[in-house]
Formats: C-alpha cells, sequence, structure tokens
C-alpha cells in the first residue's frame, strides 16, 4: 500500500502533468522573457524597415531594404563579421584543442593535480577589461611591456602585437589563455563521468594510450565538446568587451567586430534603423552557424551511439 | 497532514517575510523622501512642486551631467553653491563613451538634465531637435570664438567653458643638455627629431594605439598651412554644406605633413603603444616630446615630479607663433522641457561672470575663459605655447564640420591605417568624406 502511495506522489510531481500550476510556475519567467527579450528583439527588426536616428527620433518612414543594402555596402561592417567569425572560429577551436589534452593530463593520479587544475582554471575568473588592460602591458610595443622588453635584453627589435595583420590574432591569443581553462573544467567533468571498465577493457585488449584516447575517451565526451563549441562560437561571435578594452577595434578597422561596430554606428554615430538591420543580419549568422553545429553535433552524438 | 501543516506555515513566514520586506522598503522610502525633503528645508507638502518651492525662497534642485568626473568641476560647484544659494545643484558624471547615448535618450523622452554639458556636434544636434533653450543675452557676455561653435540658425545655445588645448610637451633638459634648438617651422622641427634620434634618444613619445594623437598632430599642420590661410578659412563651412572634400584639398599639405612617417617619428611600432605607456615614456625621460594637453600635466609629474617640462605649439612650413589644437572644452545648456528652467538660468548668469569663469579655470588651469574681460594668469608650464595662444592660433577644425564633427574619429582610424600603411593618403581622405556624407545625410 505504502509503495502504490509513493507511485501515485512520483506521477503527481513528473513533469508534464503539473496542469494548471504550470502555466504559473511559468508565468514570471516567461512575461520577463516576452518583455526584455522578444519584445525588444521585434521593436528591432521594426526599426531595421525605418529612418530611424538620433535626428529623426519620432516621424519614422518605412525604406524598406535600404538599410539591409547599405549593411552590405559598408566596408567596415563587413570586416567586423568576418573578424567576428574567425575569432569565434578559433578561440573555440583553440579551446577544445588545447583544453581536451590538458584535462586527460589532468584526469590522471599525481601530486600538483589540483593545484595545475586551479592555475588553468584561474584566468576564467578575471573581467575581460582586467584581463585586457593586464595583456595590454604585457604585449605593449614600448620599452615596458613584458615581452618586447626581454626581446630588446635578449638584442632583438621590436615586435609589435598591433599591425592591421596580427592584432585581432594577438586578442585571441589573451582569449585561449583565459578561456582554455574553463573548457577543461566542462571536460573534466564529462571524462570523470566515463567508465574506468572501458580503459581497462581495452587494456586487456591490448589497446595503447593513443587508441584508448581516440576510441573510448573522444567519442565520449561528445556532451561537453558540444557545449564548449556552441556556447564558445555563440559567446565569440558576440566578442565586445576584451575588444573594448584591448583595442577599441583598431588600429585602423583591424579589430572591429559585430557588436564594436554596432556600438559604434548603431549607437554612438545615431544610425540607428542601420545598427537595427545589422543586428538582424548578425542574428541570422549567429542563428544558421548554431544550427549547423547543433546538427553537426548532433550527427556525431548519433554515430557514436 | 503534519506536512500541509508545515507548509502552511512555511508559506505564513514567507507571506510575513515579503510583507515585512515591503514594509521596510516602504519606510526606507519615507526615510529618503524626508531626507530629501530636509535637504530641500521643505515644510510644505508632499505634494508641493519644486517650481512653487522656488517661488517660496526654498532651495530648488536641478541636475547637470557632464563627461569628467566632479574633481574638475569642484571648485566651481562649490562657487555655484555660495553664488545662488536657492538652487541645489546634483552632478552627474557620465562616462564620455556614453555620454552622448545616455542624454539623448533621456532628451528624446521629453526628460534629461537641467543644464546639459554640450559637445559642439551634440550642441548642434539637439538645438536642431529643439531640446535646447536659446541663451543669446548670456551668449553675448562670451567671445564670438567661443560661441560660433555653440550656435545654429543666428542662436546661442551653450555657453562656452573653460578651453582646452593640445601642444607638444618637452623635456626642457633633454633639450639643454643636448644644445637642442627649439623648432620655429614644421621642417626644423624634423630635424629636431632627427638629431635625437641620431643620439639614440626617441624623439616623440606616441601612443598611436589611440586613434587620437595622429588626427590632432596632423589637423595642427594643415590648420598651420592651410585652413588658417586666406583661402582655407571657409574649409570648414563649405565642409560641412557638402561643398568640398578633404580628398583633393588636404591631400598636398598631409603629403608635407607625411615626413613625420617617413622619417621614422611615426612609426607602425607605436600602434602597440596605449596613451598612458606613452606618457610613461616621455615622464620617465625615454622621450623628448609628448603631444597632449593640460589634462595630463599632474600625471606627468605625478610620475617625475623632477621632470622640466614646458609646452611649444605645433608649427607649419612657415615661421609663426604657432598652433594648437583646441576649443571651448564643453558648452553649458539648458534643456528647454526642464521645470527648473528659472534656476538653469540663475546657474549660468552665475557662470557668466569672472568670479564665475575662474572658479571653473581653478580645477582646469591652463585653458582659457571666453568671455570678456576674464582673463588668468597661463601657467609657467606652458610659457612655450603663450605666444599662440595670444595671437589666439587655437583652432579645432572638426568643431566646424556641423553634423559631421563625430567623423573626426573616423579620420583618426583611417589615419591610423594610413601609418600601417594598408591604403593611400587618397583613400584615407576618401574614406572620410564618405563618412561625413553620411552623417551630413542622415
Amino acid at each position: 500500500m505504502r509503495s502504490a502511495n509513493a507511485i501515485v506522489k512520483k506521477q503527481k510531481l513528473r513533469a508534464g502533468s503539473l496542469g494548471k500550476y504550470f502555466y504559473i510556475f511559468i508565468l514570471p519567467a516567461l512575461v520577463i522573457y516576452l518583455i526584455f527579450s522578444i519584445t525588444p528583439f521585434l521593436f528591432t527588426i521594426y526599426y531595421s524597415f525605418t529612418d530611424y536616428t538620433d535626428l529623426n527620433p519620432i516621424y519614422l518612414s518605412f525604406v524598406g531594404f535600404k538599410n539591409y543594402s547599405k549593411v552590405f555596402e559598408t566596408p567596415v561592417m563587413l570586416k567586423a563579421i568576418s573578424n567576428s567569425v574567425i575569432y569565434a572560429i578559433l578561440l573555440t577551436g583553440f579551446q577544445v584543442i588545447l583544453g581536451l589534452p590538458i584535462a586527460v593530463v589532468l584526469d590522471n593520479k599525481f601530486k600538483t593535480r589540483n593545484l595545475l587544475r586551479a592555475a588553468f582554471f584561474f584566468p576564467a575568473v578575471f573581467s575581460a577589461l582586467i584581463v585586457g588592460y593586464l595583456w595590454n602591458f604585457i604585449l605593449s610595443s614600448s620599452d615596458s611591456g613584458l615581452i618586447n622588453n626581454l626581446l630588446h635584453q635578449l638584442g632583438f627589435g621590436t615586435f609589435n602585437f598591433f599591425t592591421a595583420n596580427r592584432a585581432l590574432y594577438s586578442v585571441i591569443l589573451t582569449q585561449v589563455w583565459q578561456w582554455t581553462g574553463w573548457a577543461m573544467v566542462i571536460f573534466l567533468a564529462n571524462l570523470q563521468g566515463i567508465s574506468k571498465d572501458l580503459y581497462e577493457a581495452a587494456e586487456i585488449d591490448g589497446a595503447r594510450a593513443g587508441q584508448r584516447f581516440f576510441k573510448i575517451t573522444l567519442p565520449l565526451m561528445c556532451p561537453s565538446v558540444k557545449i564548449v563549441v556552441v556556447t564558445g562560437l555563440i559567446g565569440g561571435m558576440k566578442v565586445f568587451d576584451i575588444i573594448y578594452s584591448m583595442t577599441s577595434g583598431g588600429p585602423g578597422d583591424a579589430t572591429q567586430t559585430v557588436m564594436t561596430v554596432m556600438m559604434k554606428r548603431g549607437i554612438s554615430d545615431g544610425f540607428y534603423s542601420t545598427g537595427a538591420a545589422f543586428g538582424v543580419c548578425f542574428f541570422v549568422i549567429v542563428m544558421t552557424i548554431s544550427a549547423v553545429i547543433t546538427r553537426l553535433m548532433g550527427k556525431w552524438s548519433d554515430q557514436i551511439q | 497532514m503534519k506536512k500541509k501543516v508545515v507548509s502552511i506555515l512555511l508559506s505564513a513566514a514567507l507571506a510575513t517575510g515579503i510583507l515585512a520586506g515591503c514594509g521596510s522598503g516602504n519606510s526606507e522610502t519615507e526615510t529618503t523622501a524626508s531626507r530629501e525633503s530636509s535637504v530641500k528645508e521643505s515644510t510644505s507638502s508632499e505634494e508641493t512642486t519644486e517650481v512653487s518651492t522656488a517661488e517660496s525662497g526654498e532651495k530648488v534642485k536641478i541636475r547637470m551631467t557632464y563627461w569628467n568626473s566632479e574633481d574638475t568641476v569642484e571648485s566651481l560647484l562649490n562657487y555655484l553653491a555660495a553664488a545662488v544659494p536657492d538652487v541645489e545643484i546634483e552632478y552627474q558624471f557620465i562616462d564620455n563613451s556614453n555620454y552622448n547615448t545616455v542624454v539623448d535618450t533621456q532628451l528624446s523622452a521629453g526628460e534629461g538634465p537641467d543644464i546639459i554639458c554640450e559637445s559642439p556636434a551634440s550642441s548642434l544636434k539637439h538645438a536642431k531637435l529643439g531640446y535646447l533653450e536659446s541663451l543669446d543675452d548670456l551668449g553675448s557676455l562670451y567671445s564670438d570664438a567661443g560661441t560660433s561653435v555653440y550656435s545654429y540658425d543666428g542662436s546661442v545655445y551653450a555657453l562656452p567653458g573653460i578651453s582646452w588645448f593640445e601642444g607638444i610637451y618637452y623635456n626642457k633638459a633633454l633639450f639643454e643638455e643636448n644644445n637642442i634648438e627649439l623648432p620655429k617651422t614644421f621642417d626644423e622641427y624634423i630635424t629636431v627629431c632627427k638629431e635625437f634620434q641620431e643620439l639614440g634618444i626617441a624623439p616623440l613619445a606616441a601612443g598611436l594605439k589611440s586613434w587620437e594623437p595622429m588626427l590632432k598632430n596632423s589637423m595642427a599642420f594643415v590648420t598651420a598651412e592651410y585652413l588658417s590661410t586666406p583661402e582655407g578659412k571657409d574649409f570648414g563651412e563649405k565642409y560641412r554644406n557638402g561643398e568640398t572634400t578633404l580628398d583633393g584639398v588636404w591631400n598636398s599639405y598631409l603629403e608635407k605633413w607625411s615626413e613625420m612617417i617617413t622619417e621614422g617619428i611615426y612609426t607602425t611600432d607605436m600602434t602597440g603603444i596605449d596613451h598612458d605607456q606613452a606618457l610613461d615614456e616621455f615622464a620617465t625621460g625615454q622621450a623628448a616630446m609628448f603631444c597632449s594637453g593640460p589634462w595630463d600635466l599632474e600625471a606627468i609629474q605625478s610620475k617625475n615630479p623632477d621632470l622640466e617640462i614646458d609646452m611649444m605649439p605645433f608649427y607649419g612650413t612657415q615661421e609663426s607663433a604657432g598652433w594648437l589644437i583646441g576649443g571651448p572644452g564643453c558648452g553649458f545648456a539648458v534643456n528647454s522641457a526642464s521645470e527648473n528652467k528659472e534656476a538653469a538660468m540663475k546657474v549660468l548668469e552665475a557662470l557668466s561672470t569672472v568670479e564665475g569663469q575662474e572658479a571653473f579655470w581653478q580645477d582646469n588651469q591652463g585653458g582659457s575663459s571666453y568671455l570678456e574681460g576674464a582673463d588668468f594668469e597661463l601657467p609657467t608650464v606652458y610659457d612655450g605655447a603663450a605666444s599662440a595662444l595670444e595671437a589666439g592660433n587655437v583652432y579645432c577644425p572638426w568643431n566646424e564640420w556641423g553634423d559631421a564633427a563625430s567623423a573626426h574619429e573616423t579620420y583618426g582610424t583611417e589615419m591610423q591605417s594610413y601609418l600601417l600603411g594598408t591604403q593611400d593618403l587618397s583613400t584615407t581622405l576618401s574614406n572620410v568624406d564618405a563618412a561625413v556624407k553620411e552623417l551630413l545625410e542622415k
């Protein structure tokens, strides 16, 4: 009798059978989401078809796709999209390529394991503004720059990290340093969930370390890789703070990203409607990339199963 | 049953907590309100408006926004508190990078500060949109050089504050020890830089990670060579009316100025140095010169109190008193939608006195006042720039660009690309022209 009661109670708590309570519980989050997310987004779409600027904030006229064509005719906007995509792909790629082996190594038992885990994760604790300020000094071309000071002492010339061709990659370097530890933690959590029996069985069958990594570890790491890749790509596409603190989009337009251009042209310069169109285009790009990645990851996941 | 009782008790506790929370919030509001009312020394009912408070001789609270921190106007605020005792000024600092966005949003909602510190570009925009009150009477107390950049359609919409200027700080000891004469022309300046290079001393510290240094340096040269001449005097007006372009007009001057790059004074390595690092180089004696203004003097002197510095102006190819880049630091405007216009006007009247200007100058020493009859002694550290200041050779070319004034940032970033060799001069200038055109057509 007691067990039957327990089953009934369990069924009552099951998701999907909450009845009217479901709507009551969902309402606060739904209202906040509608007000602060969906409504502004719909307004953004609306403004992207108008002539809304700081000089024309009230009497708006419909201008069709004029703002969208302007987005594709403005070199700095195209450069910003390209920079954002390069930034997102490289940062995410390095996070996975470096984070995964580090996690595998730090999953083994040795004395300094916890210390090293903390050391690798530590940079992720700081805000991007502090990291930007710090790396500005490390990478500076002046004699006070840590790297260039060392180079000068060794008799080499100055290496400028902030030329038109290098600046973006210098920023990416700092972000790889900051966020690889974060990816490592996600991978570690996944690794600890993989049964040791699989490795023992493989060892008995004579599998070498490399084979064990590629045949057991890597396929079973799919869930964590998926998290790191999807969040890394979306977050990378939206990068703003580190660019703002390190280069402000310069030199020239070398490190302009979607968000820095949107802030400058869409808000500071008062081209609100062009900024809105740029935002909508960006949304479509991010959504497409996310969909492709999710599908690819899903296929990988299916193959493993 | 037992669980139900527990849950009822918990719910009751939660509800009590919420009510208590609301209660304390209310009492806090009341406390704040009473605190505010005590500040206003108001004894009338809560419904009393600030206007009627003013009428009854009580303090009126007005809000003033500015992009500089409060310590840059501390003396002014103290003076105004004494000079206009019936008005209490709530000073609001808004960071420069967000200033226009925040103020624009507030003004477009029919709200905003009562007194707004404006740049020439923002005052023009706000005047066009009808957000600002005309200040013709008070404006007549100031010189045309100050009010012209804050005028629209024949009326003055902001009162010019203490001017800002930028010249070239130089290390006096390095010049004297190496027997290097101060330059009087651009060519002499290049020679001086070469002499320092030969001695193994960096001639100029420059944080070219920022777009500002090359903007100001190159525009100062164009000012000396062209914009201050009879042929170039109306360039700004023509440019803001879309009747001329930089490309085709400025090229020859900037080609000459490009000796700053070809002679290795501005180098591509400098795009890896920011403003503070360049200031450090100059303050620690690693570089002989540094382009900046009064706002950096304290930082330079605090880093190296023994450093003897002076300032020289920028020069053209002909010998002259030299030129400084600068203009009115900020313009004080009154929000036309303000409910406390009368109080705001009183404050601006107090500001438009010699005493008011002196109080503002106290925290902005080095700059000068545009108010007729308000002359202040120039600190000795600017002796070398005195002749340019006396000649009135302080000019900010982009202040003349009207609605396109914000394109000066584009000019600076395009010049960075020019320095790095990713584009030629003509492309650089035509890109600025395109940005200006877009802003003018907005």
